[in-house]
Protein backbone atom coordinates (compact mmCIF):
# COMPACT_ATOMS: atom_id res chain seq x y z
CA UNK A 1 0.00 0.00 0.00
CA UNK A 2 1.45 3.57 -0.99
CA UNK A 3 1.33 6.41 1.03
CA UNK A 4 2.97 9.87 1.44
CA UNK A 5 7.13 9.71 1.49
CA UNK A 6 7.81 10.57 5.02
CA UNK A 7 11.21 11.04 3.73
CA UNK A 8 10.25 14.18 2.35
CA UNK A 9 10.47 16.26 5.94
CA UNK A 10 12.20 18.90 6.39
CA UNK A 11 12.44 19.49 1.98
CA UNK A 12 12.52 23.65 1.58
CA UNK A 13 11.06 25.19 -1.45
CA UNK A 14 12.47 28.05 -3.51
CA UNK A 15 11.33 31.46 -2.25
CA UNK A 16 8.28 33.09 -4.12
CA UNK A 17 6.77 36.30 -4.35
CA UNK A 18 3.22 36.81 -3.63
CA UNK A 19 1.74 40.23 -4.08
CA UNK A 20 -1.48 41.52 -1.53
CA UNK A 21 -3.44 42.55 -4.84
CA UNK A 22 -6.36 44.51 -3.01
CA UNK A 23 -8.74 43.69 -5.64
CA UNK A 24 -8.40 40.08 -4.70
CA UNK A 25 -8.57 41.24 -1.21
CA UNK A 26 -11.78 42.90 -1.83
CA UNK A 27 -13.15 39.90 -3.80
CA UNK A 28 -12.04 37.87 -0.76
CA UNK A 29 -13.49 40.17 1.91
CA UNK A 30 -16.80 40.29 -0.63
CA UNK A 31 -17.02 36.73 0.20
CA UNK A 32 -17.54 36.97 3.84
CA UNK A 33 -19.01 40.08 4.21
CA UNK A 34 -15.96 42.00 5.59
CA UNK A 35 -16.39 45.64 5.34
CA UNK A 36 -12.48 46.73 5.44
CA UNK A 37 -8.96 45.72 6.17
CA UNK A 38 -7.58 42.52 4.80
CA UNK A 39 -8.98 39.34 6.74
CA UNK A 40 -6.48 37.13 8.79
CA UNK A 41 -7.48 34.42 7.06
CA UNK A 42 -6.71 36.10 3.17
CA UNK A 43 -2.99 34.62 4.27
CA UNK A 44 -4.17 31.15 2.23
CA UNK A 45 -4.04 32.71 -1.09
CA UNK A 46 -0.23 33.81 -0.86
CA UNK A 47 -0.20 29.50 0.62
CA UNK A 48 -1.81 28.57 -2.71
CA UNK A 49 1.02 30.49 -4.86
CA UNK A 50 2.90 28.07 -3.66
CA UNK A 51 0.87 25.23 -2.92
CA UNK A 52 0.49 23.12 -5.81
CA UNK A 53 4.54 22.37 -6.38
CA UNK A 54 4.64 21.32 -3.22
CA UNK A 55 1.46 19.14 -3.50
CA UNK A 56 2.46 17.96 -6.93
CA UNK A 57 6.48 17.33 -5.71
CA UNK A 58 7.16 13.58 -6.66
CA UNK A 59 9.60 13.49 -3.58
CA UNK A 60 6.59 14.23 -1.43
CA UNK A 61 4.37 11.43 -3.50
CA UNK A 62 1.19 12.67 -2.32
CA UNK A 63 -2.33 11.67 -4.06
CA UNK A 64 -3.88 14.66 -4.43
CA UNK A 65 -7.45 12.71 -5.01
CA UNK A 66 -7.09 11.76 -1.53
CA UNK A 67 -6.30 15.11 0.33
CA UNK A 68 -7.99 16.82 2.79
CA UNK A 69 -7.16 19.99 4.65
CA UNK A 70 -7.15 19.29 8.15
CA UNK A 71 -6.10 22.26 10.09
CA UNK A 72 -4.63 25.59 9.62
CA UNK A 73 -2.60 28.04 11.68
CA UNK A 74 -2.03 31.33 11.32
CA UNK A 75 0.18 33.90 13.23
CA UNK A 76 0.26 37.43 12.05
CA UNK A 77 3.05 39.88 13.12
CA UNK A 78 1.63 42.42 11.89
CA UNK A 79 -1.56 42.53 9.49
CA UNK A 80 -0.84 42.21 5.63
CA UNK A 81 -1.40 46.01 4.02
CA UNK A 82 -2.48 46.08 0.34
CA UNK A 83 -0.52 46.40 -2.25
CA UNK A 84 2.60 45.33 -0.36
CA UNK A 85 4.77 42.49 -1.91
CA UNK A 86 5.75 39.54 0.60
CA UNK A 87 8.30 36.86 -0.01
CA UNK A 88 7.08 33.56 0.74
CA UNK A 89 9.42 31.04 2.39
CA UNK A 90 7.66 27.13 2.20
CA UNK A 91 9.01 24.32 3.89
CA UNK A 92 7.91 20.62 4.74
CA UNK A 93 7.65 21.11 8.56
CA UNK A 94 6.65 17.59 9.25
CA UNK A 95 5.27 13.96 7.42
CA UNK A 96 3.89 10.74 9.52
CA UNK A 97 1.94 8.02 8.26
CA UNK A 98 -0.33 6.43 10.76
CA UNK A 99 -2.49 3.31 9.77
CA UNK A 100 -1.74 3.82 6.09
CA UNK A 101 -3.24 7.55 6.81
CA UNK A 102 -0.39 10.39 6.15
CA UNK A 103 -0.20 13.67 7.71
CA UNK A 104 1.69 16.46 5.80
CA UNK A 105 2.37 20.06 7.61
CA UNK A 106 3.43 22.40 5.29
CA UNK A 107 4.78 25.74 7.06
CA UNK A 108 5.85 29.06 5.34
CA UNK A 109 7.40 32.11 6.56
CA UNK A 110 6.11 35.40 4.74
CA UNK A 111 8.74 38.65 4.77
CA UNK A 112 7.76 42.14 4.01
CA UNK A 113 10.37 44.04 1.61
CA UNK A 114 12.57 45.09 3.74
CA UNK A 115 13.25 41.51 5.30
CA UNK A 116 10.86 41.71 8.32
CA UNK A 117 8.89 38.44 9.24
CA UNK A 118 5.14 39.20 8.44
CA UNK A 119 3.32 36.19 8.99
CA UNK A 120 3.54 32.66 9.96
CA UNK A 121 1.13 29.96 8.03
CA UNK A 122 0.67 25.89 9.36
CA UNK A 123 -1.29 23.72 7.15
CA UNK A 124 -2.14 19.89 8.29
CA UNK A 125 -2.93 18.16 4.93
CA UNK A 126 -4.73 14.69 5.62
CA UNK A 127 -4.13 11.79 2.63
CA UNK A 128 -7.04 9.52 2.80
CA UNK A 129 -5.58 6.04 3.98
CA UNK A 130 -6.93 3.31 0.79
CA UNK A 131 -8.65 1.49 2.80
CA UNK B 1 -13.99 50.37 16.40
CA UNK B 2 -11.73 47.74 17.93
CA UNK B 3 -12.95 46.39 21.17
CA UNK B 4 -12.11 47.89 24.89
CA UNK B 5 -10.19 45.74 27.02
CA UNK B 6 -12.87 46.95 29.58
CA UNK B 7 -15.93 45.31 27.34
CA UNK B 8 -14.24 42.04 27.31
CA UNK B 9 -14.45 39.15 29.88
CA UNK B 10 -13.60 35.11 30.36
CA UNK B 11 -16.68 33.31 29.41
CA UNK B 12 -18.33 35.99 27.25
CA UNK B 13 -19.80 34.27 24.60
CA UNK B 14 -19.33 35.56 20.78
CA UNK B 15 -22.74 36.40 18.48
CA UNK B 16 -22.72 33.60 16.46
CA UNK B 17 -22.91 33.79 12.71
CA UNK B 18 -24.84 31.95 10.04
CA UNK B 19 -24.99 31.18 6.26
CA UNK B 20 -25.90 28.74 4.21
CA UNK B 21 -23.49 27.83 1.90
CA UNK B 22 -24.18 27.79 -1.75
CA UNK B 23 -21.92 26.84 -4.86
CA UNK B 24 -21.94 30.94 -5.96
CA UNK B 25 -20.00 31.64 -2.66
CA UNK B 26 -17.73 28.91 -3.48
CA UNK B 27 -17.06 29.59 -6.33
CA UNK B 28 -16.10 33.17 -5.72
CA UNK B 29 -13.99 31.88 -2.90
CA UNK B 30 -11.82 29.59 -5.01
CA UNK B 31 -11.12 32.55 -7.64
CA UNK B 32 -10.16 34.83 -4.60
CA UNK B 33 -8.57 32.41 -2.20
CA UNK B 34 -7.01 30.55 -5.40
CA UNK B 35 -7.72 27.05 -4.22
CA UNK B 36 -9.43 25.63 -7.14
CA UNK B 37 -9.65 22.00 -6.18
CA UNK B 38 -12.48 20.74 -8.85
CA UNK B 39 -13.73 18.86 -5.34
CA UNK B 40 -14.83 22.11 -4.44
CA UNK B 41 -16.39 22.67 -7.91
CA UNK B 42 -17.28 19.26 -9.89
CA UNK B 43 -19.89 17.23 -8.27
CA UNK B 44 -18.93 14.29 -10.87
CA UNK B 45 -15.06 14.95 -9.39
CA UNK B 46 -15.85 14.97 -6.00
CA UNK B 47 -18.62 11.85 -6.30
CA UNK B 48 -15.24 10.08 -8.14
CA UNK B 49 -13.27 10.49 -4.50
CA UNK B 50 -16.05 8.94 -2.49
CA UNK B 51 -18.19 12.21 -1.59
CA UNK B 52 -21.99 12.76 -2.15
CA UNK B 53 -20.93 15.86 -4.13
CA UNK B 54 -19.41 18.90 -4.55
CA UNK B 55 -17.91 20.32 -0.63
CA UNK B 56 -17.11 23.72 0.40
CA UNK B 57 -13.18 24.16 0.98
CA UNK B 58 -11.96 24.20 4.66
CA UNK B 59 -11.09 27.78 4.40
CA UNK B 60 -14.23 28.36 3.35
CA UNK B 61 -15.85 27.64 6.85
CA UNK B 62 -12.32 29.44 8.42
CA UNK B 63 -13.15 32.25 6.15
CA UNK B 64 -16.41 32.22 7.90
CA UNK B 65 -15.72 31.56 11.13
CA UNK B 66 -13.05 34.57 10.84
CA UNK B 67 -15.36 36.57 10.09
CA UNK B 68 -17.33 35.95 13.00
CA UNK B 69 -14.44 36.92 14.91
CA UNK B 70 -13.69 39.99 13.35
CA UNK B 71 -17.40 41.68 13.69
CA UNK B 72 -16.44 40.52 17.69
CA UNK B 73 -12.89 42.38 17.49
CA UNK B 74 -13.88 45.33 15.68
CA UNK B 75 -11.23 45.21 12.95
CA UNK B 76 -9.31 42.62 10.94
CA UNK B 77 -6.39 44.17 11.91
CA UNK B 78 -6.49 43.16 15.71
CA UNK B 79 -6.41 39.68 14.69
CA UNK B 80 -3.21 38.38 15.33
CA UNK B 81 -3.44 34.75 15.30
CA UNK B 82 -6.28 32.09 14.04
CA UNK B 83 -6.48 28.35 13.90
CA UNK B 84 -8.68 25.54 13.26
CA UNK B 85 -8.94 22.02 13.10
CA UNK B 86 -11.39 20.67 10.33
CA UNK B 87 -13.75 18.03 11.63
CA UNK B 88 -16.81 17.54 9.52
CA UNK B 89 -17.23 18.89 5.40
CA UNK B 90 -19.68 21.17 4.39
CA UNK B 91 -22.57 20.39 1.69
CA UNK B 92 -23.78 22.96 -0.48
CA UNK B 93 -27.13 24.02 0.75
CA UNK B 94 -25.80 23.61 4.82
CA UNK B 95 -26.54 26.11 7.07
CA UNK B 96 -23.02 26.14 9.29
CA UNK B 97 -23.14 28.36 12.98
CA UNK B 98 -19.96 30.08 13.51
CA UNK B 99 -19.48 30.57 17.71
CA UNK B 100 -16.73 31.39 20.17
CA UNK B 101 -16.10 32.47 23.61
CA UNK B 102 -13.24 34.02 25.56
CA UNK B 103 -11.02 31.52 27.02
CA UNK B 104 -8.43 34.26 28.84
CA UNK B 105 -7.44 37.88 28.52
CA UNK B 106 -4.32 39.58 29.57
CA UNK B 107 -4.53 42.77 30.49
CA UNK B 108 -0.78 43.26 30.26
CA UNK B 109 -0.40 42.95 26.90
CA UNK B 110 -4.17 43.52 25.77
CA UNK B 111 -4.94 40.51 24.12
CA UNK B 112 -7.74 37.95 24.78
CA UNK B 113 -7.76 34.39 23.68
CA UNK B 114 -10.90 33.40 22.13
CA UNK B 115 -12.09 29.49 21.46
CA UNK B 116 -13.91 29.71 18.43
CA UNK B 117 -15.93 26.33 16.70
CA UNK B 118 -18.30 25.65 13.83
CA UNK B 119 -21.47 23.93 14.02
CA UNK B 120 -23.61 22.38 11.47
CA UNK B 121 -26.96 20.14 12.00
CA UNK B 122 -27.17 17.26 9.14
CA UNK B 123 -29.67 15.06 9.38
CA UNK B 124 -30.64 15.89 13.27
CA UNK B 125 -27.43 15.39 13.90
CA UNK B 126 -24.93 18.02 15.26
CA UNK B 127 -21.65 18.08 13.26
CA UNK B 128 -18.51 20.37 13.87
CA UNK B 129 -16.63 21.37 10.51
CA UNK B 130 -14.46 23.17 12.94
CA UNK B 131 -13.51 22.62 16.07
CA UNK B 132 -10.88 23.84 18.83
CA UNK B 133 -10.84 26.94 16.42
CA UNK B 134 -8.46 29.64 18.21
CA UNK B 135 -7.67 33.08 17.80
CA UNK B 136 -5.85 35.75 19.46
CA UNK B 137 -7.41 39.67 19.62
CA UNK B 138 -5.81 42.91 20.20
CA UNK B 139 -7.72 45.21 22.46
CA UNK B 140 -7.61 49.09 22.61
Amino acid sequence: MRAVNPEAEGRVYPDVKFVVEPDRVAAFRAVFGQADGVPPTFLTAAEFAVLPPIIGDPALDLDFTKVLHGGQEYELVRPLREGESLTVRPRIESVRVRAGTGFVVIAMDLFDAAGEPVARTRSTMIERGAS
Amino acid sequence: MTRRLDDVAVGQELPELRRVVNRDDVKAYADAGGDQNPLHQSDEFARGVGFDGVIAHGMFTMGHMAACVVAWAGDAAAVSAISAQFRATVSMGQEIVAGGRVRAIDAETRTATLELWVSSEREGETEWPIKRGEATVHLT
